[in-house]
């Protein structure tokens, strides 16, 4: 049976593997000019991870579940409760 | 000495050069409040060879500040403060014979705990980035550092933005035992790297890719959680030194016609604890006349516990222990809504924003958590 540290190991490397297809494959493939970009450019499309404006229940699901990090941020540290 | 009159010229210069113009483009302050009921092992706050309560409230204010220093730079300033009360569980309000931590910390009562976080982004030319994230946290028994780096740089046209970063964070803590003895400071290091593609997909759609690996090395648990035993006693938590973490999420954002926004995303972890867990939110937006926004959001949690979660330890093991309900095999369910209005002003700052909110966690194991808040803010 495979150990989960291997298995974390490998969905690493999967994932890193791709994010770099994608980042590569994306660049370029859809040009949307700038003046046609006014609704993905609406704040109603943002997402924040810090600061005043990230969900509540980002700090829930942070400190009240075993699975935290990702979209730019650690998975633990820095607080009392993880 | 020929250093000295270098010394003396860099002293000059420094001094009589200008600083940057300073324009604050934000302020914002906002209140939140965390309400949670709830039973879990890991409290030792219940009868014997039961789970013991969780009851907390977390009373949080918060200021952000946001400031442009001339052309280049931009600087984030956020100040969030948690006032904790029950952040670690009170055995002497059950008539326990001892009393563990809080008899040393008053962690029970009430913890007041604060952060200054800054983030400076570096504009080096039209389309490249860097960051710099510093922030310093403080609680009772607990001290952590933080310091981050980032760049990103656009492409085609800026339809796609690709980021990196690292963080790097060092917590410093009291060792306590479940007798409430301190045994000196206990440390933990996290090391966190980010990848982060946008991509504009249509003139109404954009997606986001990101995975974020995480190393922690050091005492992974808090030192005050309590095992429950197969005997009805209480045993100390033993966790491995060191843990893996890796989080995957992709979202989508479209823009709806009829001036709404819908956001769906979907999140992957995996450690090498083995635990793995799946989350899916999703936000539905919709703009109202007057400058009014109503926001409604769900969002669903899954995870598997590692193999050494327990709520019948064996009182004469040696190996790894937790009672956590934070680390058990769960679901959690979070919907909430929120009222906000941006109003354009015409003098001094540019508009004033306010909002309000409401969202209820619920869990599989019946922790609940109940979150109002409400923000103010102004841009210039």
């Amino acid at each position: 049976m495979t150990s989960p540290p291997r298995i974390a190991r490998g969905l690493a490397a999967l994932v890193a593997v791709v994010t770099l297809v994608l980042a590569t494959a994306f660049a370029g493939c859809v040009v949307v000019p700038q003046n046609r970009r006014y609704s993905v450019a609406d704040p109603l499309l943002r997402y924040q991870t810090v600061g005043v404006d990230a969900p509540a229940h980002q700090k829930l699901s942070g400190s009240r579940a075993a699975a935290a990090g990702g979209a730019g941020t650690p998975a633990g540290g820095g607080c009392a409760c993880q | 000495m020929t250093s000295t009159p270098a010394l003396l010229t860099l002293l000059l210069t420094v001094a009589t050069s200008t600083a940057p113009p300073y324009e604050i483009e934000s302020v914002r302050l906002r209140y939140t409040q965390f309400h949670q009921t709830g039973l879990g092992y890991q409290s030792a706050a219940g009868p014997p060879g039961a789970p013991g309560s969780e009851w907390a409230r977390v009373e949080q204010p918060q200021a952000e500040v946001t400031a442009r220093l001339g052309e280049r730079i931009t600087e984030r300033v956020w100040i969030p403060v948690d006032v904790v009360t029950a952040a670690s569980p009170d055995h002497s309000r059950y008539g326990r014979p001892y009393d563990a931590v809080d008899t040393v910390t008053t962690a029970s009562r009430s913890t007041p705990s604060g952060t200054v976080d800054t983030f400076t982004t570096y504009h080096w030319d039209r389309v490249t980035d860097f960051t710099m994230r510093a922030a310093f946290h403080s609680e009772e028994p607990f001290e952590s550092w933080i310091v981050g780096l980032g760049a990103s740089r656009s492409f085609a046209e800026d339809n796609t933005v690709v980021g990196v970063s690292a963080n790097q964070i060092l917590d410093w803590f009291d060792h306590f035992s479940l007798d409430g003895n301190r045994h000196g400071r206990a440390t933990r290091s996290t090391t966190n790297v980010n990848v982060d593609v946008t991509q504009v997909l249509s003139q109404t759609t954009l997606a986001n890719f990101s995975y974020g690996g995480t190393i922690q090395v050091g005492t992974l648990g808090n030192t005050w959680s309590s095992v429950q035993l197969a005997d009805g006693s209480r045993g100390e938590e033993r966790l491995p030194g060191h843990r893996l973490r890796n989080a995957a999420t992709g979202r989508v954002a479209q823009w709806l016609p009829w001036n709404g926004a819908l956001t769906l995303s979907y999140r992957a972890y995996l450690d090498s604890w083995g635990i793995a867990a799946h989350s899916s939110e999703g936000t539905l937006a919709q703009r109202l006349p007057a400058g009014l926004t109503l926001r409604a959001n769900y969002r669903i949690h899954w995870q598997s516990a590692p193999g050494f979660f327990t709520i019948a330890g064996d009182p004469a093991g040696l190996g790894f222990r937790t009672s956590d309900s934070d680390l058990g095999r769960l679901h959690a369910q979070t919907f909430g809504g929120a009222l906000l209005l941006d109003l354009p002003l015409a003098r001094r700052a540019r508009d004033l924003h306010v909002d309000i909110g409401y969202e209820r966690y619920l869990r599989s194991d019946n922790l609940r958590v109940d979150v109002t808040t409400c923000a103010v803010g102004f841009r210039f």
